[in-house]
C-alpha cells in the first residue's frame, strides 16, 4: 500500500510530480486555489462554471519566515513557511522542506513541491512541502 | 449617488469613556462595560435616559450581551443593536451610531465596545474548505511573512520593526488605560522571545479585557446637553470597506489601508500631511511601518528613517498611537476601534493628560479586522 496523502483534497501526485487541485473560472480566467465552486472571487461566476485544474507545484518563493513558536502537534518549531507564486498563478503558502538554512533563501527563487514524510502524522503519511530548485 | 456623512448634518463626540485594557480577571465583562458607559456620560453630561440608542461591539462575548449590561443603567427601552466586525467592531458601532446621528434619525447615541479573552469559532472555518497551512500560518506569521519583504524590499533592520513597539511602549507607560505600561528598549525588544522572522513578543499586541465608549451627537443634542462647545470635537468621516483582489495577494492589509484612508481623507478634505495624531491597527509592528507609508504619512521606505528620527513621536510631525497603540494600550476586540476614538477625542480637546501632542487639531483612527475589513475615521476639533 502507498502512504496516506495528509490533505487529499488539496493535493497530490500529478502526472509530472505533485500537483495542487484548483479552479480555472470559465467566465473569467481566474486560476484559483483551493478548488471550489461556491464562486469565483474575480467575477462571480459559480458551479460548473468553476472548472478543476491541476497546478502545478512549482513557483517563485515571494517571502518567507522561520516559525519559532507553535502551538499544534503537527510539527515542531522552528520551521519555515514560504509564500509563494505558482507558475500557473494563485499565490499560496506551504511549509518549506525541514532543515533549510535561513541564508539560503531569498525572494525570486524558484522553488518546487515535494511530497515527504511528515512523521509527526505517522511515518506513512506524506504532506507538500516546498524547497529551492537544485537544491 | 452615494453620499459622503458631510453631507448630511454634522455629527459630533460629546462624550468619551474607557475600562482600562488588562489581562483576562474574574471581573465580569457587565462590570467592565458599564464603567466605560459611565466615564461617557460623565464626560458628556448625560443622563443614560437622554442616550435614544445604542450600538454594542463586541467579538469574543457570544450572542446578545448588550442588553444583560445595559439594563444596570435604567432599562429606559433604548434601541440597541450588535455590531461584531473582527478586529473593526468598535470602529463599525462608533460608524454606525455616527450614521444614525447623521441621519437625523436620533441626537445622542452611544457606541460601547466591550469583551473578554474567549475561545472562539472563526467563520472563516466553517465557510468552507480546507486551506492549506491554516493552523501552522498563524496571524504573527502572515506579518512576519510581511515584514520579511519589506526588509528585502527596502533594507530593513530587526530594530527598525522593533523601534514601533519601542516607541508604542514608550507612550502607553503614560496611559493609564494601557495593558503594558513599562518601556523597553529596542535593543531588549530584538532580544526578546522569538515569534516569527523579525517578530518577538513584544512588537505583537495583548489581547485582554476592557471596554471603551463614546457618545455621538447632532448640535441640537449638544444643546441639550449644553456641551462646552470648546471641548466639541467632530466626525469629518467614516470609510468602511472590504479587501477585493489584489495584484499584490500577500500585500492585501495595506492595499486595503491605503484605498480605505483614502477615502476618509479625501470626504473630511483633508491631506495626509495635515493629520495631528493617528491611532492605527499596530497589532504587529510591520503594520505600523506598512500603513504610515501607504496613508501617505511619509514616503514607501522611509518609515524606518522617520520614526527613528522621532517624526512619529508625541511631539513629532504626526503623533502616531499615542495611546500605546494595539501593542502597548492593547487589543480586547470589541473595545478597541472605540478607544482609538476616546484617544484622539481627548488629544483633540488637549485632554490628553501625560501624553499630549502639541495643539493637536485634526486625527485619524483606523483599524484592520480579520476577512480583512478596513474602518477608518477623520475627528477634528471644531473650530467655531
Ligand atoms: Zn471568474
Amino acid at each position: 500500500m502507498g502512504a496516506r496523502i495528509e490533505h487529499p483534497t488539496l493535493y497530490g501526485e500529478g502526472a509530472a510530480g505533485p500537483a495542487l487541485y484548483g479552479a480555472r473560472c470559465a467566465a473569467c480566467g481566474r486560476v484559483s486555489f483551493p478548488r471550489q465552486s461556491f464562486g469565483c472571487e474575480g467575477c462571480g461566476a459559480y458551479g460548473e462554471a468553476m472548472a478543476p485544474v491541476e497546478l502545478a507545484a512549482r513557483g517563485t518563493l515571494l517571502s518567507f519566515a522561520f516559525v519559532r513558536k507553535h502551538m499544534g502537534a503537527d510539527i515542531a518549531a522552528p520551521f519555515a513557511i514560504g509564500e509563494i507564486r505558482l507558475d500557473d498563478g494563485p499565490v499560496i503558502r506551504c511549509t518549506l522542506a525541514d532543515a533549510l538554512d535561513e541564508r539560503a533563501l531569498h525572494a525570486g527563487q524558484r522553488v518546487s513541491g515535494v511530497l515527504a514524510h511528515n512523521p509527526k502524522s505517522g511515518a506513512d503519511v506524506l504532506e507538500l512541502r516546498f524547497a529551492p530548485e537544485g537544491r | 449617488m452615494a453620499r459622503a456623512l458631510s453631507s448630511f448634518r454634522p455629527v459630533f463626540v460629546a462624550g468619551v469613556g474607557l475600562h482600562p485594557y488588562r489581562k483576562y480577571s474574574p471581573t465580569p465583562y457587565v462590570a467592565l462595560g458599564l464603567a466605560a458607559v459611565r466615564e461617557a456620560l460623565t464626560d458628556a453630561g448625560a443622563r443614560w435616559g437622554d442616550i435614544e440608542s445604542a450600538y454594542v461591539a463586541s467579538a469574543l462575548l457570544g450572542m446578545a450581551p448588550g442588553r444583560p449590561m445595559l439594563r444596570h443603567l435604567g432599562a429606559s427601552g433604548l434601541s440597541i443593536t450588535h455590531v461584531e466586525n473582527a478586529s473593526a467592531s468598535g470602529s463599525s458601532a462608533f460608524r454606525l451610531a455616527a450614521l444614525e446621528v447623521a441621519s437625523g434619525q436620533s441626537d445622542l447615541v452611544v457606541a460601547i465596545g466591550v469583551d473578554k479573552p474567549a475561545m472562539v469559532e472563526l467563520g472563516a472555518r466553517q465557510a468552507v474548505l480546507d486551506l492549506l497551512e491554516r493552523d501552522r500560518v498563524s496571524a504573527f506569521t502572515h506579518f512576519a511573512l510581511l515584514a520579511q519583504r519589506y526588509a528585502d524590499a527596502y533594507g530593513a533592520t530587526p530594530e527598525d520593526f522593533a523601534r514601533v513597539a519601542a516607541k508604542n511602549l514608550a507612550n502607553g507607560a503614560r496611559n493609564p488605560y494601557a495593558q503594558r505600561r513599562e518601556p523597553r528598549s529596542v535593543a531588549d525588544i530584538v532580544a526578546a522571545a522569538p515569534l516569527a522572522g523579525f517578530l518577538t513578543s513584544p512588537q505583537s499586541c495583548p489581547v485582554g479585557e476592557g471596554a471603551a465608549a463614546a457618545i455621538l451627537a447632532s448640535e441640537d443634542g449638544l444643546k441639550r446637553l449644553q456641551f462646552e462647545r470648546k471641548r466639541t470635537v467632530r466626525v469629518l468621516s467614516s470609510a468602511s470597506r472590504s479587501e477585493r483582489l489584489y495584484d499584490d495577494e500577500g500585500g492585501f492589509d495595506a492595499a486595503l489601508t491605503e484605498e480605505t484612508v483614502r477615502d476618509a481623507l479625501a470626504d473630511a478634505g483633508v491631506s495626509p500631511g495635515a493629520l495631528d495624531v493617528v491611532e492605527l491597527h499596530d497589532a504587529f509592528s510591520v503594520e505600523e511601518l506598512l500603513y504610515t507609508e501607504r496613508m501617505g504619512l511619509c514616503d514607501p521606505g522611509d518609515a524606518p528613517r522617520r520614526l527613528k528620527a522621532g517624526h512619529f513621536d508625541i511631539g513629532g510631525e504626526v503623533a502616531v498611537s499615542a495611546s500605546g497603540g494595539l501593542i502597548a494600550m492593547g487589543h480586547p476586540l470589541g473595545p478597541t476601534g472605540l478607544g482609538q476614538i476616546a484617544e484622539i477625542t481627548r488629544q483633540l480637546r488637549g485632554e490628553a493628560e501625560g501624553r499630549q501632542h502639541p495643539d493637536a487639531k485634526t486625527g485619524l483612527a483606523h483599524m484592520v479586522g480579520l476577512g480583512a475589513v478596513c474602518v477608518a475615521h477623520v475627528l477634528q476639533r471644531d473650530a467655531e
